[in-house]
């Protein structure tokens, strides 16, 4: 007959161990995996140049267009160059101390070294074009960034949420038109997102491929 | 030739043989030693990693913080993540192809054809492709070096050029020479009439190894002038290949690929038609005669194997049957030749039956015939071809003579002869050579490096510090391609500019530059002197041409005029002894054959990881080459493939590795060049640095004068094997389908066989087994038949009243067809197979919701009798699906590949190794089957192995629609996409590779090491930037296949959708292997829209799918080959 030898009793008084250090493992996997920190929801790095996109965007009401020009053609939403700023500030705050290292830029052509704000891991593709032509707004994505004095991460950017519009985009859909609207809100316009969404034959994809290439 | 029924395919002598080494091979998953982990760091794999490639994610938790670094300025026309696309073009042996770069932020990530130009259409070759690795290449010499000097800048060099101009300007250049390859830049062409003023004792000379010369040198015994011969393949019907490889080494090979694969697709190129008839056509017939395979020979419908020196007396022979058949030598071009008297010409021998047939088959095509002699065969073949060319009316219709540019140049071999005698005898004070590699691609004989020694100052200006810049006292970095101007003329003498993509990475100048250099006392701008050369070629002059010239890449209608030549006298050919003596010679007598390499081209690319691991068309080989012997030679030297034996030669020896290759002349020995460097680099070999070489030198066998073929070989078994990785035998479909073929699978009476389910009776189970011993799988994976039958069986359905009426009737009356089929040949040999179901409701042969399944499981296989049409030849039991299968409402992608059109050139391969990211692993890797490329070229053989016929076929991922692999992922990151795609999300594979294993098709590839490594650290930034940013760098433990270039075609839909969400044209996505074809054998598109191409392709009689009895349903179509026999040729 088979006996389990002595030595697999210290197994038996081990596993109470293991159990407690499996119970550990899943807090700190669910308390860092789960945290804000993770998805990076509030990352609001410093930068180099206090820019307000509360000032510009939202006081001033410049439209998003005007500074990220790509976002309607291209994947990204490109960071504007200097000669952008130096458009309207060769003659306003000429002499901004804020602005000191816009005009260095632009001087001398090197790049100013803004941080990123939204990243995506690599092996993710996101197009902004293609969100745009569909009619999700920049606020969809980024929040209120018209009341950002610093500008942070406003949604989690992971792919449980990026899905969730895919599934049921409804509630994000919104005329093309308004597009840059920071306060337009889409659910307040009741059947209009799925009106839309039936017009213009919106079925957004939910194949791995979509995103991951 | 044998008939189809009874042919039997093999990759490779082991198959043939049943090998035990084979036999294990077939049996086992992944090749003995794929599992194990050791032998990582042997031979030059870190090396490796180094040259070749990648961008992993830093997959941690938190993100690192990133800076965004938008440009001060912004050009108008640049839009960040936006590829932009440049004209430009690549000069290989004094030959232009025209090609497109992308660039992506301001870095030059893929090399494509150019599609405006006719030498193109959007095609460009391996080497092509692959010459973007090498601006990448960490082994590139960043600064220059002075032999002896501890270091030195570029000021020093600066200083030393002063001087050097200085003291050869006090003499009218005397002592200065210069030594290129053979060019035909127009830029060049005016700093050389500069040079010519200035410093008029200055000395240009021009050096390929690997050249054309003698076919000038023919021409000017044929036509007393230096003329090229411009193909003209889309109107030749019948091809004599003697020695020319005219698809792959020519250097037009993409435009001949291109014209030739018209001829072979009998439905036309965009699938339209039924047969070459509906549009006034006829099919081409391909001879060749050749020494070893060529990418030609391979495609031959007939192939004579017979030595080189054997094959100007062949071309004799064809002469003197063509006299003999009527044929009129054309007035004062002099006495014709007689057939020349030996045992390779006895009455009746193969060699006879095979120029008769051929002679009457070139007389009944006159005009629309064409023979062409490769470059190694001597000046008086290629003047007897011009003459046959002329008897039989082909000149102006398939032969174009056009003016050499620059053909005045002194030919090749004596150029470098007499540039040597010169330095020996002291006569060059200061040699400026441009690039190439003299020491070790010039003939030994001749001694390039010790005549060096005699020169005083020698500048080496070139991309890697290679044999020939360790030799010379300067050596100066030079500027790649990609990064300067330049120009040259393409094969038809059109002019095309090369602009540069990127500014030189590691400073270095162009050519040009040092040229003008010298000539002119001063650094000109490369765009400057690039615009002279075009005004001095073509005339423009304004700002604005300019820019178009830029913009397209070449000048249109520059091509050079066609030359009316008149025949002069051509010598007759004489032959005797062993050319014309049938029969093995004696070891000692064996003949030498040194040819350019399909990958390493004449050595120049063997620090490129992606060509050297590029399995060779033929022998697939990767990273070495080898001594090519014929079954019957290899067995009377006693040797076999992998053995060690040295070659010798007048005294020369090179140790080397035997292939023994089916096909290959008895008698010849062939060894490629570009193997064997010791100063290329980390890839290639350095011996500097303990880089063992990667194959052997063949050039060490070179004596004096002519690089191509001799005789007086000597082979000596020397006792020992070499490992030699080669793919042929790797991702071997038949582990299963050996047992098939043998029986041992789906027999009632056997105990384990299949049970009984109703649906399986004993009869069709049987039936099913007959098939499958009769023909074995291998037969049906790769199937090819006759242009006559298949035009029989298309001409049988034309009987019935057309295809539509056949369609209809099986359609309404069912199986009621059935019942006639013993009379009924026509209507039986498209009832049931895909042809009507596809006719009929094209949507349904995919599956187009649940209505459709019954059709669609009949479609794919459910009937009992054995389709007839000679292509679709599966039959069994009908095949149900097990899952509820998918239902596509939008696109369902598909494929189709033409194995009529495709040559076997590599091109695709290269163009997805490109595309996507694919790492190279080196030559211990591949041994392993650890080769990563997503797409392979399956080669096979039929017949004697003396004299086979060749087969060829490529395989992706077929995104199966029942895909297995998909079934067995446990954590779902394989896929099936709403548009019929497999999808692969890499950041979601654990790697138990149990996809791989239920892959039929073995088109998976694993990542068994990391080999994009470390690539975030600051010392791989040169690497990190040419990768392609749309694909995701895959890491260690990640499994990656063929995605159908899904970044394409996300790509082209959002720009659809951005553009008013129009709907997608057929061919707006492009997939990488589609793109680059230079026969045009890959279609991609929707197999949803009946009017596509592929769909089309899909509904071709020659359409079948892979392994159609497992139920896969693939998503590639592949389309038999269609060969085109003499009848007078083929064994009753």
């Amino acid at each position: 007959m088979f006996h389990f030898p002595s030595w697999t009793l210290t197994l038996r008084d081990l596993s109470g161990l293991v159990a407690v250090g499996a119970l550990l493992y899943v807090i700190v996997f669910v308390w860092f995996g789960f945290s804000p920190k993770t998805t990076d929801v509030g990352y609001q790095p410093h930068q180099p140049v206090a820019y307000s996109h509360k000032l510009h965007a939202g006081d001033l009401g410049i439209d998003c267009r005007y500074c990220h020009t790509t976002v309607e053609h291209a994947g990204h939403a490109a960071v504007p160059p200097t000669a952008t700023c130096m458009n309207c500030h060769s003659m306003i705050h000429t002499e901004s101390p804020k602005l000191q290292l816009v005009r260095e830029s632009a001087s001398t052509g090197e790049p100013i070294p803004w941080v990123r704000v939204h990243d995506l891991p690599d092996y993710v593709y996101f197009n902004h074009s293609a969100h745009l032509a569909a009619g999700v707004g920049c606020a969809s994505c980024h929040g209120r960034v018209d009341q950002m004095e610093e500008v942070h991460q406003d949604k989690p950017l992971s792919m449980g949420w990026c899905l969730e519009c895919h599934r049921n985009p409804e509630p994000n859909i919104r005329p093309v038109s308004e597009i840059t609207n920071m306060a337009y809100d889409p659910t307040a316009h009741e059947g209009l997102g799925a009106e839309l969404l039936a017009e213009r034959g919106i079925a957004p994809k939910q194949n791995c491929s979509t995103c991951h290439r | 030739m044998k008939t189809h029924d009874d042919k039997n395919f093999w990759r490779s002598l082991e198959e043939l043989e049943h090998d035990e080494h084979f036999q294990e091979a077939l049996r086992r998953e992944f090749p003995e030693g794929a599992d194990s982990s050791d032998g990582f760091d042997r031979r030059r794999f870190l090396q490796v990693m180094g040259a070749s490639v990648a961008l992993a994610g830093a997959q941690s938790c938190r993100w690192e913080k990133t800076n965004i670094l938008p440009l001060s300025a912004r050009p108008d026309d640049r839009v960040p993540g936006i590829p932009a696309h440049y004209a430009t073009c690549f000069e290989l042996g004094g030959v232009a192809q025209p090609l497109v770069v992308t660039s992506y932020d301001g870095r030059p990530i893929k090399v494509e054809g150019n599609d405006l130009h006719g030498q193109s259409n959007g095609a460009a070759s391996t080497f092509a492709q692959a010459s973007l690795l090498e601006v990448y290449d960490p082994d590139r010499s960043p600064a220059p070096v002075k032999k002896g000097a501890e270091s030195v800048d570029m000021a020093d060099l600066e200083a030393a050029l002063v001087d050097i101009r200085a003291k050869h300007a006090s003499k009218r250049g005397a002592g200065l020479a210069f030594l290129s390859h053979t060019t035909s830049s127009p830029a060049m062409a005016e700093l050389r009439r500069a040079l010519a003023q200035q410093l008029p004792d200055a000395t240009f000379t021009q050096y390929d190894a690997l050249h054309r010369d003698h076919e000038l040198d023919g021409a000017r015994a044929a036509y007393g002038a230096p003329l090229r011969s411009v193909y003209d393949l889309s109107k030749a019907t019948r091809i004599a290949c003697f020695d020319a490889d005219i698809l792959g080494e020519h250097p037009a090979m993409v435009a001949h690929a291109r014209a030739f694969a018209l001829r072979r697709r009998p439905e036309g190129p965009g699938y339209d038609g039924v047969d070459f008839a509906d549009r006034g056509e006829t099919m081409n017939r391909l001879y060749c005669v050749e020494p070893r395979y060529t990418v030609t020979g391979s495609n031959a419908d007939h192939r004579l194997p017979v030595r080189a020196e054997q094959v100007g007396a062949v071309l004799a022979a064809l002469e003197a049957e063509l006299v003999k058949g009527g044929l009129a030598v054309p007035a004062g071009s002099g006495a014709a030749n007689e057939m020349p008297q030996g045992s390779l010409f006895a009455e009746g021998s193969p060699v006879r039956r095979f120029v008769a047939a051929l002679a009457k088959d070139l007389a009944a095509h006159r005009g629309a015939s064409l023979v062409a002699v490769g470059g190694t065969q001597s000046p008086s073949v290629h003047a007897l071809a011009h003459r046959i060319n002329a008897m039989l009316g082909n000149v102006g219709t398939t032969v174009n003579l056009v003016a050499e540019p620059d053909g005045e140049r002194t030919n090749s071999e004596r150029a470098i002869e007499e540039l040597v005698d010169r330095m020996q005898g002291a006569q060059v004070g200061t040699l400026v050579i441009l690039g190439g590699n003299p020491v070790y691609d010039a003939p030994r004989g001749r001694d390039f490096a010790k005549a060096l020694e005699r020169v005083e100052t020698t500048i080496h200006l070139s991309v890697h510090r290679n044999e020939t810049s360790k030799a010379c006292t300067w050596h100066v970095p030079a500027a790649h391609y990609l990064e300067s101007w330049g120009d040259a003329l393409a094969w038809d003498g059109s002019y095309c500019v090369a602009q540069p993509l990127i500014r030189p990475i590691f400073g270095g100048r162009s050519a040009l530059e040092l040229v003008g250099r010298l000539v002119h006392g001063e650094w000109r701008d490369g765009q400057q002197l690039v615009r002279e050369g075009c005004q001095a070629r073509t005339g423009f002059k304004s700002d604005k041409a300019w820019s178009k010239v830029i913009h397209d890449g070449y000048v249109a209608d520059s091509a050079a005029p066609h030359v009316n030549a008149s025949l002069r006298a051509v010598a007759p050919l004489s032959f005797s002894g062993p050319p014309v003596t049938a029969g093995i010679p004696t070891n000692g007598q064996l003949e030498l054959v040194l040819h350019g390499d399909a990958c390493m081209y004449d050595g120049r690319f063997a620090n490129n990881g992606w060509l050297q691991e590029l399995p060779d068309f033929m022998t697939k080989l990767t990273w070495d080459n080898a001594a090519m012997i014929s079954p019957a030679t290899a067995q009377a030297l006693g040797v076999t493939t992998r053995d060690l034996v040295r070659l010798t030669i007048a005294g020369r020896k090179v140790d080397c590795a035997v292939y023994v290759m089916p096909g290959q002349a008895a008698g010849t020995v062939s060894l490629a060049l570009g193997y064997g460097r010791t100063a290329a680099g980390r890839v290639g070999g350095d011996a500097d640095h303990g880089v063992v070489s990667a194959g052997f030198d063949a050039y060490a066998l070179t004596s004096d004068g002519t690089i191509g073929h001799a005789s007086g070989l000597q082979v000596d078994k020397l006792g020992t094997q070499y490992q030699l990785a080669m793919t042929a035998e790797h991702h071997m479909i038949d582990a299963s389908g050996a047992k098939e073929r043998d029986g041992e699978w789906l027999d009632p009476d056997k105990e384990g066989g299949y049970p009984e389910r109703g649906l399986l009776t004993a009869a069709a189970i049987m039936a099913f087994n007959d098939e499958s011993r009769s023909r074995g799988r291998v037969a049906e994976l790769v199937r090819e038949t006759t242009h006559e039958k298949y035009q029989g069986y298309l001409a049988a359905v034309e009987a019935k009243g057309g295809r539509a009426a056949i369609a209809a009737a099986s359609h309404e009356g069912g199986h009621a067809a059935e019942a006639s089929s013993a009379n009924g040949h026509a209507a039986d040999q498209v009832h049931g197979g895909h042809g009507q179901d596809k006719t009929v409701h094209a949507d349904a042969a995919d599956g187009h919701g649940a209505e459709a399944h019954g059709a669609d499981a009949h479609g794919e296989g459910g009937h009992h009798d054995l389709d007839p049409n000679p292509i679709k030849r599966f039959s069994g039991p009908p095949l149900l699906a097990l899952w509820q299968r998918h239902s596509y409402d939008g696109h369902r992608w598909g494929m189709s590949i033409d194995l009529s059109a495709c040559t076997g050139c590599n091109a695709c391969v290269v163009a997805c190794q490109s595309e996507n990211n694919i790492p190279v692993v080196g030559t211990d890797q591949v041994a392993r089957g650890r080769e990563m490329q997503w797409i392979r070229i399956d080669r096979y053989f039929s017949g004697d192995p003396d004299d086979p016929q060749v087969a060829r076929q490529p395989i992706n991922c077929l995104q199966c629609e029942d895909a297995p692999c998909e079934e067995v992922c446990p954590v779902a990151a394989t896929t099936h996409s709403d548009e019929g795609l497999n999808d692969m999300a890499y950041n979601r594979c654990i790697g138990t590779r149990y996809c791989s294993n239920n892959c039929p098709v073995k088109v998976r590839r694993f990542n068994y090491f990391n080999f994009h490594k470390d690539l975030k650290s600051s010392d791989n930034d040169l690497k990190r930037m040419m990768y392609n940013p749309e694909v995701t760098v895959r890491s260690r433990g990640v499994m990656e296949k063929c995605t159908f270039c899904v970044q394409r075609v996300q790509n082209a839909k959002i720009k659809a959708k951005t553009e008013g969400r129009r709907p997608l044209r057929d061919g707006e996505i492009v997939t990488a292997c589609q793109q680059t074809c230079p026969a045009d054998a890959i279609r991609f598109g929707d197999l949803a829209d009946q009017h596509s191409v592929v769909s089309k392709a899909h509904a071709s009689e020659r359409s079948y799918k892979l392994l159609e009895f497992l139920n896969i349903r693939p998503r590639t179509a592949h389309l038999a080959r269609i060969t085109n026999p003499n009848p007078a040729l083929v064994e009753a």
